[in-house]
């Protein structure tokens, strides 16, 4: 019979990797808007992981601010200027 | 039995906190080793954000081999008796690092807000956000 403290534990462990999934997902992809999205889930993961450490306030606030506005802030910027990440430096040096 | 359930509790922390620390790491990767400034500004907001959820942890009762359950840090009463009060201090988790994360949230969204842009800025300037072509930039 699992206690209820191991079944948190169990939670806040699973959040912990799923973040760390896409972290390291988001970092690594050359499509940019993939990339936010897969930040956007880091950060629900990190949203639940604030409700599991007692911290409900800061989930309430942190849900709009960093699953809302701070992905909508950077899909602007990326409709504004450039879709992908160039990730060779061949392309650049041969520019000169 | 008490204590194997200690030791998997204490085990699935450290995975949190490993998984925690390595998410400081690849997002310092991301800052300082990709080209793209978009792509730093998602590794910066990963990384403040990691650093939110590491100092939430400082302040949390419930690290391996609590006694009782954490509460939140909230009186449900508006007027405590004294026996309301130690119950509270007993068990909830510390409040003064989530009041400092409060406004770390805020103000880092005011930062974030502000590098997006100056980066637009570059790219209407210099028609490139890749850092290796800003930086060949002459004049």
């Amino acid at each position: 019979m699992i206690e209820l403290s191991t079944l948190t534990y169990l939670f806040m462990a699973m959040t912990g990797v799923v973040s760390l999934v896409a972290t390291y997902l988001a970092i690594l992809e050359s499509n940019l808007i993939k990339a936010v999205v897969l930040s956007a889930i880091q950060s629900t993961t990190y949203v639940i992981l604030f409700y599991l450490l007692m911290a409900p306030d800061i989930a309430l606030v942190y849900i709009p601010v960093s699953v809302g506005l701070y992905p909508a802030a950077v899909l602007f910027l990326i409709k504004k200027t450039e879709r992908t990440e160039n990730d060779s430096n061949e392309v650049v040096a041969s520019e000169d | 039995m008490v204590r194997r359930m200690n030791e998997l509790n204490t085990f699935l922390f450290n995975i949190l906190l490993f998984s925690l620390f390595f998410n400081v790491g690849i997002s310092l990767y991301g800052i300082f080793a990709r080209p793209s400034l978009i792509k730093k500004i998602i590794a910066l907001t990963i990384f403040s954000d990691t650093a939110n959820v590491l100092a939430i942890i400082v302040g949390y009762r419930g690290w391996p081999s609590p006694e009782q359950p954490p509460i939140p840090p909230v009186i449900t009463s508006t007027e405590p008796t004294s026996e309301d009060l130690i119950r509270f201090i007993n068990r909830a988790v510390d409040p003064l690092p989530q009041a400092l994360v409060l406004t770390a949230i805020v103000i880092g969204l005011a930062v974030t807000l502000f590098l997006i842009f100056l980066t637009l800025q570059v790219y209407r300037l210099y028609g490139t956000t890749d850092v290796r072509r800003v930086a060949r930039l002459r004049g």
